[in-house]
């Protein structure tokens, strides 16, 4: 794997105040984000409205109200421009059955505007890349679910976009075949060369791969959360449990800078102060006669976020 | 780069200009179509109003052989409105039948697997893409029809020698109108009947059903109310009415030769709503 060349930054998706309408029934309400993320991700319920954001984004549905930038690239100044940068993968099964699968993304690499012979030799190369190298002569109808979903993400890769969005990729995977895709997701984030929107109800899969998640719930913004700064501040907080507490300990906690609250007897919560370190920890409950029964990182999993983010949103309706 | 690397990089290079993006829809198409044999030899079939056409015009203008053959007679004056007419829709009905056979093919694959949500991300309109789709009708059907009839014209005019041109000009004109009009009504209804019926040989049943159903009921209006009006309705007749009222000025419709026109223009309308409803990426669902 190359190293990342792009940490990201601001203005690979601004949302602002973007509403959509279906007749009377209001699809995104007031959306405002700005994501920088190499790898976004895009949570929510079903029937939050994730997809039709997305759709939104390509262009497919008008907006009523509100501004969408892709890579500084404003939607109202028409959708053909976004849709040169960006790659898509949709939710649902979508193929033309009864093409081969190269002439397939060939064709799909044309389209965005590759010539013909860059097109093929490309799709040769995305086929290979997603492991359908060998099957790539076969007709797309007939590929299992797995490969079909690794086929729409060649297509969705062959012309080399400068965005990717992803709408549930891992959609009616088998564990494996889950783990390739997720693999393939890491791959293209570390290479820095793509910014990747990916859309799931599988907090596992966002978790394993998104530095930055837009929660919807209702079509409306229920969190923006930096996963990857969370993770850095997570790892600050540390909660132990003594087997045979000292009052000392807790004042040599003090005296290397760290918060202590005691939760009782046995159990204390630090905050430790940049440059401190578990070592640190280890050195002073060893210099004190303490050992530690439990020692843990503060995990604030996604899933708590999104289920406060759940709470919050009922309790503003 | 080997293809088997397993990697992926992005694509720096110059990209082809949107125009030539429509040439793609259109030559992947082509390619399809041509795949079936029994449809090729279909399709030179088409040809032979033409290639008859063109056989005719070598022997009208072969006295010694017609002489020979003791019909030089048969062959005076056969250069007539009648003749163009007749060709007209001989080609005419062939040409349905390319529509009938191609249209369904080039649409209903797109919307069964939903390659056209895949089709529509890329930087390509509705409207390219329809205008592509259109553009292999046209391409296909052009040859066989108005453009074959230009060929037998200039043939005749060049072995006829001057002033024939120019006066029988008006036959070529109503083949180039007719057939152009034509093309584009038969196009659009089998792109949007397509659009609908999304299997593909169910959409040729249906295309054909819609062509006779009117035929019939327009007939069956006129038997029981004893009008002529119930041809209103019937595309072929229309075409037929407006392509007589153009080859001869004089010819006496039944109705006035708008109603006719707005026929048509009834079904070009009729096709662009469906075609504007149901080809989108995604169906909204209100």
């Amino acid at each position: 794997m190359t190293e990342p060349k792009d940490t990201g930054g601001p203005g690979a998706l601004t949302l602002n105040g973007l509403s959509l309408k279906f007749g009377s029934l209001t699809v995104l309400d007031d959306i405002t984000a700005s994501l920088g993320g190499r790898v976004i991700g895009l949570l929510g319920p079903n029937g939050a409205g994730k997809t039709s954001l997305i759709r939104t984004l390509l262009g497919f549905y008008k907006p009523q109200k509100g501004e969408v930038s892709v890579l500084g690239h404003p939607l109202r100044r028409g959708a053909l421009a976004i849709r040169e940068l960006v790659g898509y993968m949709p939710e649902s099964d979508a193929h033309l059955a009864s093409m081969t699968a190269v002439r397939f993304i060939r064709y799909m690499a044309q389209l965005s505007g590759l010539p013909s012979a860059i097109a093929l030799e490309r799709a040769h190369e995305a086929l290979f890349y997603v492991g359908l190298g060998e099957a790539r002569y076969r007709l797309v109808g007939t590929f299992s679910t797995g490969m079909k979903q690794m086929v729409k993400l060649a297509q969705a890769i062959v012309h080399g976009p400068r965005f990717l969005i992803l709408d549930e990729p891992t959609n009616g995977l088998d564990p494996s075949t889950r783990r390739r895709m997720l693999d393939l997701v890491l791959d293209l984030r570390d290479r820095g060369e793509t910014k990747i929107l990916l859309s799931s109800h599988l907090l596992r899969d966002v978790e394993a791969v998104c530095d930055e998640v837009l929660i919807l719930n209702k079509g409306r913004v229920a969190a923006v959360c930096d996963l990857e700064s969370e993770r850095q501040t997570n790892k600050s907080f540390v909660e132990v449990e003594l087997v045979n507490p000292d009052g000392d300990f807790s004042d040599r906690l003090l005296s290397l800078g760290c918060e202590v609250a005691v939760v009782d007897q046995r159990r204390m919560k630090l905050v430790m102060p940049s440059g401190v370190t578990v070592r640190d920890l280890m050195t002073a409950a060893s210099d004190n006669g303490v050992a530690f029964r439990r020692l843990d990182h503060k995990r604030d999993s996604l899933q708590e976020i999104f289920l406060r983010a759940m709470e919050a949103d009922r309790g503003r309706v | 780069m080997a293809v088997y690397e397993r990697r992926w990089r992005r694509y720096t290079g110059r990209l082809s200009p949107a125009s030539l993006r429509l040439h793609v829809i259109v030559r992947y198409a082509i390619k399809d179509i041509f795949a079936s044999k029994l449809f090729t030899i279909f399709y030179f079939a088409c040809f032979l109003p033409i290639i008859v056409g063109i056989f005719l015009v070598y022997f009208s203008h072969n006295v010694p052989l017609l002489a020979a053959f003791g019909i030089a007679d048969e062959f005076l004056g056969i250069w007539t409105m009648d003749f163009f007419a007749g060709l007209f829709l001989w080609q005419a009905i062939p040409a349905f039948l390319l529509a009938v056979l191609i249209g369904p093919s080039l649409v209903s694959p797109d919307l069964s697997s939903h390659g056209l949500s895949l089709i529509l991300s890329r930087p390509i309109s509705r409207v390219g893409y329809i205008v592509g789709k259109m553009g292999v009708m046209f391409f296909l059907i052009s040859p066989p029809t108005w453009m074959g009839s230009l060929l037998l014209f200039g043939l005749q005019s060049n072995m006829a020698g001057a002033g024939w041109w120019s006066e029988n000009l008006r036959f070529l004109t109503s083949h180039l109108v007719g057939h152009l009009c034509w093309i584009t009504v038969i196009s659009l209804l089998s792109l949007a009947v397509s659009a609908i019926v999304r299997h593909i040989w169910a959409a040729r049943a249906a295309l054909l059903a819609i062509l006779f159903a009117m035929w019939a009921f327009g007939g069956l209006i006129n038997e029981v109310v004893e009008t002529t009006w119930g041809s209103v309705i019937d595309l072929m007749g229309s075409m037929v009415l407006v392509v007589a009222k153009i080859f001869d000025p004089a010819f006496s419709n039944p109705f006035p030769i708008w109603i006719s026109w707005l026929t048509l223009l009834g079904y070009v309308a009729l096709s662009l709503a469906v075609l504007n409803r149901k080809l989108r990426a995604h169906e909204v669902v209100k």
